[in-house]
């Protein structure tokens, strides 16, 4: 057994002696969190000790040193109780001279490794050439370790096969051997890589490339409020680093992760840059309160909100925007996603629709570095559905609607083609980093500029990113941490709003446009039709939409080490974000009747939010092999929002001025003035974690938080959210221990309870609205108003065979969601209508995660990985009383018309519909199921309608492959869902027959053999239900690593990147990954597409080096 | 060093703490909290009076009263105004209780009740209590005419406890004494969109009239009493001399922008007034209009040619070049701009003829025949378009200054018209007098006798869109019957709508209508 003592206090219990013998020269790197200590450091032997002990274990004497200084040991237990008691009095001694006297007559020895140190035996350190009496001719190989970015790598054993020669690489990944033979086969073993076998003669050097071992059991995870290894771990926790993340470029870090975490799933609901996702892990559990899980960046908990303005209405653009899309993805070092309740119980009751913590990346100690990264590239449109062309058009014409020649205008265009373009895209970042022991710094910035596949369509976006890392006093043990974020977006959003009336949005207006008239008159003026029937380039023209949100996330926070094991944490952050939205429309290019009725708007808002939390952490062995590690605290989160509003109309186009720029033009009572502050919310909390460790066999852990909310209703203010949870590291224990094939056995067993209290802040009391010179009770509290709360049982098995050559996980889940906040229809009269309400029955989301890794070639020239993760989940409703209605449907012929219900015995948010029987020959017109199983047009489908199918997916799909083949290295990125079902309202309320003979329509139902009649009136029906299962090729990436150019480049790298490559999708819309919102009445609705900012296509070709 | 570590501490715990630990105490900061001394009766009355908007300005009430009847269709033009089939059922009489207009319509004027009580317990004048109580009383009575019986909340502070129901009895007698109490303290005159003794006289006359129906929609008997209640009311309106009928040429004048100052006859409104407040008016036109037209609609509803052939020509009710201030609209070809639509319809800028939008080689004309699926060449022309309001052109956009007529002096005379008929003190010639004084300004020849079914035709002509059909046809016992795309209804139960089926959820007060 080995325990090793790190830097920040603790002692891990680690190593089993099954992979002691690789693991004895490896140097402590840990991926992330330790990647510290990888630095050169000439000062560590130079640290000065004072120490006075009489006989006291070399054991005890190893912890002193580490406290007084910032050196790490690898020791390995056994080897320490076969040691002799050290009597040693020195005073400020540099280490290098301590520990040659320590280690004086001892069985054991030492390495220094940068500011590792090992402890072996003896004769494993000992060249043989340095044994007395041996004769054997001696012989040399040497040669450099690097990486597959052919960084070099330092400190790597190098022991040559069957004998005990062995050395560490140095600063440089340069080492030379004596070996007995040559050709000698040396083994070389690195934490966190994969050890390998070389076999080398002694004429010329070797150059040996080391590949990461993905499944590494050593990864560091981020589990809030602490960290943990993952081996470990007792929850359930997907951690990914930048190797795992989708390449290319991404605005938010959401979408990193899409398909690369069994049980999560990030659906982009639009095309648009910077556009929102919506993000599910485990499936949807609320009816009412939101399903997004909880972001935490650097430890602090966002607020899930953006400070980016609303919409202006009517046409402008009506994405809300992501609220992530302020973090800049290469300062990410770790987004890590804690999915069971036992991992999310300790954020209470935020923490039910689990936890996703990103991790930015800190300074290293040593010498400046500087990394530059450049991509640039283009985008076009992925797909959309297809319209007729001019020559189909004009034979659907002879087809429908003879009598109306009219309606062909002799040309041939593609109105979507001329709304749509190849867009460039640029992205920049930079980063500094350095510092030394005391004092490390990281300072980033990026700057990506992204325009959108719509004309007139673009983000912007700077990001500055500064964080420092302090210790001080002589003992090093006041630290303090500080980190400021800096962030603008700036968006020219195209207008395409999906609560647009009959006269649609751009994208209606393209698809629609007959092409057989041109776009452009004879004198190259935009064509016009009518006030209603747009030409989409004027829509372009007449709607203006800006949007700048500032974003400045700050957070201070000092720590002391009060003893060895005892730490003092305080942190505070402030994050500050103010948003400006601006829009104007011409109402003269859409109506020339109508020229002076432009309209301006300008919205304003603004988020501030505090946070403060103190954690107490604790670590120690408190008895042989029992290790605990525990952490309590208390946090205060507060939230504030406000807004104001300005709109004016009645302009003229005055020079070509935006309105927005002089409202005070418009007469007053055409101005409108509207403010708003949101109620007090804060949050207060206590919170415990416990971990026990005993013989790294059996592991505990216990959280506990108590969670007080503003939001909560008088009765209720405070809640307690407990987890506990096992695991049993099998392959720890004796009877696996030396078996060849299994290197990693773990199950875990644990089961918490959450809570969500996403709902508005003043649900719990009696409010009354201000309006137009009047008041009115808008709502009735509700004192009794509690979170809802999940409780979650999670069962997990990790596993790796093959010296973790294979390795993986598989969890089973059962979320069961009860007391679910609800806006419940109050009985009239009332006020407002609505009564926030904890719900009775429950929501049930049930599933199994299965997650693979597979090294399938390893050798000098190839490396081949595997990885796929899936998900199969199932969701029910049960014991809800009556059901209520969702998803709103739209377009014309679809006003107030909703697809969904949630109700019990369904899965949430199952379409209700009538179900489509085909188009009777006879009469043109559609044919619909009747409850009683007759089939006709008289069935009325507004009255026959049936519970078919979800937009739930059954499962999730996602597959990554990389391989790398000397300095190339290919990277293929999938991901996929299957089972769900999705509403073409596109195609249902836009596209249909009855558009002719003026506006275009589908091909799909250009079908002269159905001979559907042109007044055949569209339903929300199953005919307009898909099929939504698909498998995107969501990016690949090729490149190239040069390498170091002179002395001042390193580790040049190209690439070249495809994102969103191919959709395979039996659907006929624009994307199957497509969300349009459809929440009615706060019931957020799921899989609807209508008139969606179309999906692109992306290729970058990227750069990057160190300085 | 000890000394060193003991302060950092106490200062990282010091500073900490400082921000530490809150009460959890909610506040609000754009809104009032229950209690607050600054909710004042004044605006809470505004806010009751506004309640009344969205039930009568944005097509929900009126949808029960008029597309129910032969008056109004909104009929499904191709994939166009499909929306679930849900305005279809109203017309013919098919409707279920998930229609949403059940549920929208019966929300909102129960929130109206609502907010009227709630001005009642936050001080009051006694005039401000007398027109919250008419606010209260009018709700009622629209939800006891539409589903026969009024959920009935005395207690304002517990709204998870269900609310009484009052049979139409019950309601009835509330509604009277609470109309009769309030009256001393209600203003005898002063602008319509405040309640005023007047209005409260006309929902007197409305209940008395109606109150046999209410009783017994299938066979209503009337008490003799109760119609010389109405004739003694309508009596008293006249008497207080503030009402007369718009002189010939002016009755779109109480329909028109400003009406509050240029009607003669308006007795109850809903107060509309450019960047003051008001209700979505616009939505009158926006329903009827055709896309092409200004103002522009969503070319919907329209009525039925049956209907429209109870007017003859030259009535003046049929429409009229609407004559506007100055510069507001020019309409050169002096074409009909309010009234019934139908035939060509012209820019009336520039006098150019109009077209439809798709074919756009078909000129906008508004045809007589109309079915409740439209399709084919006259999918976006079928039907007359009745506009009752004359657009106001003045206003870019933002609140129309047209406001919402409730009660009208016109209806007072037909109302006690009818009372004689129905027993009421009086002849018949006194009857047909009344209805001749309003004919007369109206351009139409005087009728030689009048009937029960005559007067329902002339209150069909007079009060044409104004929300009163329904309960005409079921008082005159015609609601049942076959009319243009509306077959006979099966049964009696569709005389009062189904209760919304999410209130029945979550209200056990509540017991479905009959035949439900």
């Amino acid at each position: 057994m080995f325990f090793i003592l790190c830097r920040n206090g603790c002692i891990r219990i680690a190593f089993p002696s099954l992979i002691l013998k690789f693991i004895l020269f490896m140097k402590l790197v840990l991926f992330i969190i330790f990647i510290t200590c990888m630095q050169v450091s000439a000062s560590a032997l130079a640290q000065q000790i004072t120490l006075s002990e009489q006989n006291v274990s070399l054991q005890k004497i190893l912890r002193e040193i580490r406290k007084q200084s910032d050196v790490d040991f690898i020791v390995k237990t056994a080897q320490l109780q076969q040691s002799n008691p050290v009597t040693i009095n020195v005073t400020k001694q540099p280490l290098d001279k301590v520990l040659e006297q320590i280690f004086q007559g001892q069985p054991v020895d030492y390495l220094v490794d940068n500011k590792t140190i090992i402890v072996l035996d003896k004769k494993a350190i000992q060249p043989s050439s340095n044994l007395p009496g041996e004769s054997v001719k001696q012989q040399r190989v040497s040669g450099k370790v690097i990486t597959a970015n052919s960084e070099p790598l330092a400190g790597v054993s190098i022991t040559e096969k069957g004998t005990t020669n062995a050395t560490l690489t140095n600063d440089d990944g340069q080492f030379s051997l004596q070996v007995a033979s040559t050709p000698a086969v040396l083994v070389l073993t690195y934490i966190g890589y994969v050890s390998q076998e070389v076999t080398a003669g002694t004429n010329s050097p070797l150059e040996i490339t080391m590949q990461q071992d993905l499944a590494s059991l050593e990864e560091v995870v981020v589990v809030g409020y602490g960290t943990a290894q993952k081996k470990d771990l007792t929850g359930s926790v997907a951690s990914l680093q930048p190797k795992d993340f989708n390449k290319g470029t991404v605005v938010s870090p959401d979408q990193l992760i899409q398909g690369r975490a069994s049980g999560v799933m990030v659906i982009n609901n639009t095309g648009q840059p910077g556009g929102s996702t919506t993000v599910r892990i485990r499936g949807n559990s609320s009816i009412r309160a939101g399903n997004n899980p909880l972001f935490v960046v650097d430890g602090i908990p966002l607020s899930g909100t953006s400070a980016r303005p609303g919409d202006g209405g009517g046409g402008y653009g009506s994405d809300d925007g992501n609220p992530l899309s302020y973090l800049n993805p290469n300062d990410i070092a770790s987004m890590d996603i804690l999915k069971d309740a036992s991992a999310t119980a300790i954020y209470g009751s935020r923490g039910a629709n689990g936890v996703i913590i990103i991790t930015t990346k800190r300074g290293q100690s040593g010498t400046p570095t500087m990394n530059v990264m450049a991509s640039t590239g283009f985008s076009n449109l992925l797909n959309r559905p297809q319209v007729l062309s001019a020559e189909q058009f004009r034979q659907a014409l002879a087809f429908y609607t003879p009598d109306d020649e009219a309606a062909d205008h002799g040309g041939s265009v593609n109105a979507f083609d001329a709304i749509t373009r190849t867009a460039i895209t640029q992205n920049y970042a930079l980063d500094v980093s350095g510092g030394n022991e005391s004092a490390k710094y990281r300072l980033s910035a990026g700057y990506l500029n992204q325009n959108g596949i719509i004309e007139t369509d673009r983000l912007r976006k700077f990001t500055t990113n500064l964080s420092g890392n302090f210790k001080f006093l002589e003992s090093k043990k006041l630290g303090l941490d500080i980190n400021i974020l800096a962030a603008q977006n700036s968006e020219n959003i195209a207008p395409i709003n999906v609560g647009v009336g009959f006269e649609g949005n751009i994208i209606s207006q393209a698809l629609q446009w007959n092409p057989t008239l041109p776009l452009h008159d004879n004198e190259g003026e935009l064509a016009y039709q009518s006030p209603t029937l747009i030409n989409p380039l004027t829509s372009l023209a007449a709607y203006k939409d800006r949007s700048t949100v500032n974003t400045l996330l700050t957070s201070i926070s000092p720590s002391y080490k009060i003893t060895d094991e005892l730490e003092y944490r305080l942190m505070y952050s402030l994050t500050s974000q103010t948003g400006r939205r601006t829009g104007r429309y011409i109402a003269g290019m859409i109506n020339p009747n109508n020229i002076n009725n432009g309209s301006a708007y300008i919205h304003n808002n603004t988020e501030m939010n505090h946070q403060l939390t103190h954690t107490l952490s604790f670590n120690k062995e408190i008895a042989t092999s029992l290790n605990l590690n525990a952490v309590v605290g208390y946090e205060y989160l507060s939230f504030d929002t406000r807004w104001n509003a300005e709109s004016g109309s009645g302009f003229s186009n005055l020079g070509g001025l935006d309105y927005y720029d002089y409202l005070d033009y418009a007469i007053a009572s055409n101005r409108s003035v509207d403010s708003y502050r949101s109620p007090t919310n804060e949050l207060q909390s206590f919170f415990a974690r416990v971990s026990l460790n005993f013989a790294d066999r059996y592991l505990f852990t216990g959280t506990i938080r108590r969670d007080g909310s503003t939001k909560f209703g008088e009765n209720n203010k405070y809640a307690n959210f407990p987890s506990i949870a096992f695991a049993w590291n099998l392959y720890n224990e004796s009877f696996l221990r030396d078996s060849e094939h299994i290197s990693n056995l773990k199950l875990r067993l644990g089961w918490g309870m959450t809570g969500n209290q996403e709902f508005p802040s003043g649900a719990s009391k009696d409010r009354f609205v201000f309006s137009a010179q009047s008041i009115t009770q808008a709502n009735f509290g509700n004192p009794d108003l509690r979170w809802e709360s999940s409780s979650t049982i999670n069962a997990g098995l990790d596993f790796g065979f093959f010296r973790n050559r294979l390795s993986g996980s598989i969890d089973y889940f059962r979320k069961t969601t009860t007391d679910a906040l609800f806006e419940q229809t109050l009985a009239q009269p009332a006020p407002g209508g609505r009564l926030w309400v904890n719900l009775d029955g429950e929501i049930i989301n049930e599933g199994v995660e299965l997650a693979l890794n597979g090294n399938i070639v390893q050798n000098d020239n190839w490396n081949w990985n595997i990885g796929a993760n899936a998900t199969f989940l199932k969701n029910n409703v049960n014991g809800l009383l009556g059901y209520y209605e969702t998803a709103a449907l739209r377009g014309q012929g679809f006003s107030g018309v909703l697809g969904q219900r949630m109700v019990s015995g369904q899965p949430l948010n199952v379409w209700y519909l009538a179900i489509f029987e085909g188009i009777d020959p006879e009469t043109g017109t559609s044919m619909y199921r009747g409850l009683d199983g007759t089939i006709g047009t008289s069935v009325d489908p507004a009255l026959n309608k049936f519970y078919v199918n979800s937009p739930n997916p059954d499962y999730l799909l996602g597959i990554s492959t990389d391989v790398a083949y000397k300095r190339f290295t290919l990277t293929v990125n999938m991901h996929g869902a299957f089972g769900h079902y999705l509403f073409n309202n596109t195609m249902a309320t836009v596209l249909g027959v009855n558009n002719l003979s003026n506006r275009n329509i589908s091909e799909e139902v250009f079908d002269t053999q159905a001979g559907e009649s042109t007044s055949n009136s569209a339903a929300p029906s199953t005919r307009y239900l898909e099929k939504g299962d698909f498998l995107k090729l969501s990016n690949a990436s090729l490149s190239y690593n040069i390498g170091n150019i002179g002395k001042a480049i390193r580790n040049l790298n190209i690439s070249i990147t495809g994102q969103n490559l191919l959709v395979f999708t039996g659907y006929t819309g624009f994307d199957p990954e497509v969300n349009t919102d459809g929440t009615q009445d706060g019931i957020p609705s799921l899989g609807i597409e209508y008139l969606p900012y179309p999906p692109a296509r992306t290729f970058l070709l990227g750069l990057n080096f160190s300085l | 060093m000890n000394t060193f570590k003991l302060y950092s501490i106490a200062c990282l715990l010091l500073a900490g703490l400082s921000f530490s630990c809150t009460d959890l105490d909610e506040r609000l900061r754009s809104e009032l909290e229950e209690g607050s001394t600054n909710v004042n009766p004044s605006d809470l009355l505004i806010g009751a009076y506004s309640a009344l908007n969205e039930p009568y300005q944005q097509e929900q009430r009126w949808v029960l009263e008029e597309i129910s009847t032969d008056a109004a269709m909104a009929p499904t033009r191709g994939g166009d105004w499909d929306d679930n089939g849900m305005h279809r059922a109203i017309h013919q009489h098919t409707w279920n209780a998930d229609n949403s207009y059940m549920n929208n319509t019966f929300r909102t004027l129960l929130t109206a009740q609502f907010q009227a009580s709630n001005v009642l317990r936050n001080n009051p004048t006694p005039q401000q209590a007398a027109e919250a109580r008419f606010i209260r009383a009018l709700s009622m009575y629209d939800v006891l005419n539409l589903w026969g019986m009024v959920p009935y909340r005395e207690d304002l502070d517990n709204f998870r406890e269900p609310p009484i129901t009052l049979q139409p009895t019950e309601a009835i007698d509330f509604i009277t004494s609470e109309l009769n109490a309030i009256l001393g303290d209600l203003p005898a005159s002063g602008k319509a969109y405040v309640a005023s003794q007047n209005a409260a006289k006309t929902l007197l006359m409305k209940l008395y009239l109606n109150k046999g129906s209410f009783l017994n929609r299938e066979s209503p008997t009337f008490d003799p009493a109760d119609m010389n209640q109405v004739i003694t009311l309508a009596d008293e309106i006249t008497a207080s001399g503030q009402y007369e009928i718009s002189p010939p040429g002016k009755y779109f004048d109480n329909f028109a922008p400003h009406n509050d100052a240029v009607s003669t006859e308006n007795i109850f409104t809903l107060y509309n007034e450019f960047g003051v407040r008001g209700g979505n008016i616009d939505r009158t036109w926006n329903t009827i209009a055709h896309y092409n037209m200004t103002p522009g609609g969503w070319n919907g509803w329209c009525t039925l040619s049956d209907y429209y052939d109870l007017f003859e020509e030259g009535d003046e009710r049929l429409g009229i070049a609407y004559e506007y201030p100055a510069d507001t609209m020019n309409n050169p070809g002096h074409r009909r701009n309010v009234g019934f639509l139908i035939g060509q319809q012209y820019n009336l800028e520039n006098d150019q003829p109009l077209m439809a939008r798709n074919p756009a080689s078909q000129p906008l004309s508004f045809t007589r025949e109309v079915t409740i699926r439209t399709s084919g060449a006259t999918l976006e022309t079928a039907g007359i378009r009745p506009m009752k309001y004359a657009f106001d052109y003045s206003v870019p956009s933002g609140q129309r200054n047209n406001d919402w007529v409730v009660f009208r002096y016109a209806d007072v005379l037909l109302m006690k018209a009818e009372a004689i008929l129905r027993g009421g003190t009086g002849t018949p010639a006194n009857a047909m007098a009344l209805v001749n004084s309003i004919r007369t300004n109206r351009g139409v020849a005087a009728l030689g006798a009048l009937t029960l079914d005559e007067l329902l035709d002339e209150r069909g002509r007079e009060l044409y869109w104004e929300g009163w059909r329904r309960q005409d046809l079921i008082r005159f016992g015609k609601f049942l019957e076959p009319w243009q795309e509306k077959a006979a209804d099966p049964g009696p139960h569709t005389l009062v709508y189904p209760i919304p089926s999410q209130q029945i959820a979550v209200n056990p007060n509540l017991e479905q209508n009959p035949g439900y």
